[in-house]
């Protein structure tokens, strides 16, 4: 995957595409896809290619892409992170719980700790923290397989979640503050999410491509010991990489919770694996040292693409599931072949 | 350390107590489990009487029942992992496994018709699990996630809409002997018909696991796979055995389930990866794969069952993830440092 021998070495047809780096190749394939999808979606789903239709494409993935974020660079290095989900609700909890006032209501889930919502949200990115904090110790430390570590994180912040809501959820007693961020509008029915995830793509795809850190993490993921014989300090990197991932979904979590109003336990459903679907759309390997966030996005997109086509046929949301394990399927497929084809 | 190098070279199984611990901490682990949820309600009566931890028809029984799914699931789980991979995928079969049973019969197809066609598509299932990990090469991982997906889809698919599962079909309901399995006494001994079928294969996969070629075939993979291929083993073709009785079983165990609940449930087997996953940690076997045991395994899936039941009594069921996970993660804990000790050469 050097940059620029690629098509000098085959002595295959591979034509002029030297120039282009293999990550780039991926993205621009899955960009085609995305393009093609949208192409047909527009001629098969009624009332697809509308202005209001493609915004909302774009602006309702934000949280995904977000977490992909984190999850891009933690693949990259060959990790797994299954416990934003989990997190996002935790944060999204606590936050409310947080600020809840104490109005001495009956019921247990009428009353918080009545806190100042600056203060809120900082303990509430704090417990994130915790949380990345305690995935990087076993994963780094104990050299547990993050697989497995992370599946029990997920478990236990949705659970820390499902205590602090007993079950449901809380959505009383919350100072009008609280909802101001999450729903705060800039232009039509884009919302200050969507720009916060735009600036949040641009820094993480500047620090992917030109930053030491970022090419650091690549090299983690394509030749861990080289990485370490070099003077990387792999665990602290690795540390960093999920303290931010951890980070990330506990700044969804708090904006989720201030959009709907509420800390719900079930908020943040599935979301580990939503965004692992997307990272790998993206072109990310699980090998490591392969993926962008560009890709990711990309990815994201084009999962949108078809939620939104399958809603528009009218199609149960059931098919969701069934949609994108077979995208994702296809996907690895496709980018494998087109990069055993490339670099012969 | 010297000294355990020394004593390793000298008698290839050491018996010194370091070892013998390190082998059986999992029944120590049970034991503890159960003394601790006996006495928790101390006071209040017989130790096997009503509302305590090992009152028989109370408590034990249902105990055993709802464990026959992880029963019959961790033996062939753990033989995957022995050799190296996993699946996580098995949840959702045994979703789609019990919306598929109810839908048979709810069709007039008898129980053993019914049966075999369900175990069937387990087979089919665990063949498509080893086609995309074998043939595709895909890492079982995201292999596994795919089909996770696919499959709960499918099942979900299974159930119209609003619908939480499957009970009745238009004016048709369920026939009255599907309990007969899963959950109605056995002969007047208490406990389903399921229960010891869940045993006898746990039993059949002890000595798979220790006598038979399939068993040693599958700690060499494990091992090593690159010496096993060498050595003329056929890995492609015993992992994709194993993959197939995993689907196998967990289409087995969707009968059960479903038996037990007269009811259709695309939920059925939600969450019971992690659950297998636990008991297969709980058991020693590691994930790395060349080395394990079904009769761990098996232990440690009734110390997730007690453990899981036994706090009902004491927690609510919100309790129930974040203790899951707690588990979970010590189980990783413990068994990555104990071989950390063992593999000292």
């Amino acid at each position: 995957m050097v940059n620029g021998i690629d098509g000098k070495i085959g002595m295959n047809k591979i034509s002029v595409r030297s120039k282009l780096s293999s990550e780039s190749f991926i993205t621009l394939s899955m960009l085609v896809v995305l393009v093609v999808l949208f192409g047909l979606a527009c001629l098969f789903v009624p009332r697809f290619f509308l202005l209001q239709n493609i915004i909302n494409i774009i602006t309702s993935s934000w949280y995904i892409i977000v977490l992909g974020i984190g999850v891009t660079f933690l693949l990259v290095t060959g990790n797994f992170d299954l416990s934003v989900g989990g997190i996002v609700a935790m944060s999204s909890v606590l936050v409310f719980y947080f600020t809840q006032t104490n109005s001495g209501a009956r019921s247990a889930l009428d009353n918080g700790l009545g806190l100042p919502y600056g203060v809120a949200i900082v303990l509430a990115l704090v417990a994130a923290l915790a949380i990345g904090a305690i995935n990087a110790f076993f994963v780094t430390r104990l050299k547990i397989a993050s697989i497995l570590v992370t599946l029990g994180t997920m478990s236990i912040t949705r659970g820390i979640a499902q205590i602090v809501t007993l079950g449901s959820q809380r959505n009383v007693n919350i100072p009008g503050l609280f909802g101001a961020v999450g729903n705060f509008i800039i232009v039509s029915s884009i919302k200050l999410s969507v720009i916060i995830m735009i600036v949040l793509v641009i820094i993480a795809a500047i620090v992917e491509k030109m930053t030491v850190f970022g090419r650091r993490t690549y090299l983690i993921g394509a030749n861990t010991q080289a990485a370490r014989l070099s003077g990387v300090k792999v665990e602290k990197h690795v540390t960093i990489l999920y303290l931010t991932s951890a980070l990330l979904a506990g700044m969804v979590g708090i904006l989720l919770s201030s959009e709907y109003l509420s800390g719900n336990s079930n908020r943040g459903m599935g979301f580990e694996f939503d965004a692992l679907v997307i990272v790998l759309l993206g072109g990310t390997s699980i090998i490591g040292g392969f993926g962008t966030v560009t890709g990711t996005v990309v990815g994201a997109l084009i999962i949108s693409v078809v939620t939104a086509s399958a809603t528009g046929l009218l199609l149960r949301p059931e098919w969701q599931f069934l949609l994108k394990g077979v995208i994702v399927f296809i996907a690895i497929m496709a980018q494998r072949f087109a990069l055993d084809r490339r670099q012969i | 350390m010297n000294k355990n190098i020394s004593k390793q070279i000298k008698q290839p199984e050491t018996t010194s107590w370091k070892t013998v611990v390190k082998g059986s901490y999992v029944y120590v682990l049970l034991i503890l489990v159960v003394i601790i949820l006996s006495v928790l309600k101390q006071g209040e009566g017989s130790i096997f009487g009503r509302g305590h931890f090992l009152n028989w028809s109370g408590n034990i029984v249902n105990l055993l029942r709802n464990a026959v799914p992880i029963f019959t699931l961790s033996g062939g789980f753990t033989l995957l992992v022995i050799s190296g991979y996993l699946d996580l995928s098995v949840g959702s079969a045994i979703s789609l496994g019990s919306v598929t049973y109810v839908l048979l019969l709810l069709n007039n197809f008898g129980f053993f018709p019914a049966l075999i066609l369900t175990l069937l598509l387990g087979i089919v299932l665990g063949f498509i699990n080893g086609f995309i990990v074998l043939k595709l090469r895909i890492t079982p991982v995201i292999a596994t996630l795919i089909t996770l997906n696919v499959y709960q889809g499918i099942a979900r698919l299974l159930v119209k809409p609003g619908d939480r599962g499957i009970g009745s079909y238009g004016m048709k309901s369920l026939p009255a002997w599907i309990n007969n399995y899963g959950r109605a006494s056995f002969f007047n001994l208490g406990l389903p018909l399921a229960f010891f079928v869940a045993i006898a294969v746990i039993a059949i996969l002890v000595i798979i696991q220790r006598k038979t070629i399939l068993g040693k075939y599958a700690v060499a993979i494990g091992g090593n796979k690159l010496a096993a291929e060498l050595s003329g083993i056929k890995t492609i073709k015993i992992v994709w055995l194993l993959y197939i009785m995993v689907g196998f079983l967990a289409a087995l165990a969707a009968v059960a389930r479903a038996s037990y609940m007269s009811f259709g449930d695309p939920a059925a087997g939600l969450g019971m990866e992690v659950d297998v996953i636990i008991a297969v940690l709980l058991g020693g076997t590691l994930f790395a794969g060349g080395e394990g045991s079904v009769l761990k395994s098996a232990v440690g899936a009734l110390i997730i069952m007690c453990i899981t039941s036994g706090l009902m009594t004491v927690l609510p069921s919100y309790w129930q993830s974040f203790i899951k996970g707690a588990i979970l993660v010590f189980a990783v804990t413990l068994s990555t440092l104990l071989v950390r000790e063992k593999a000292i050469v």
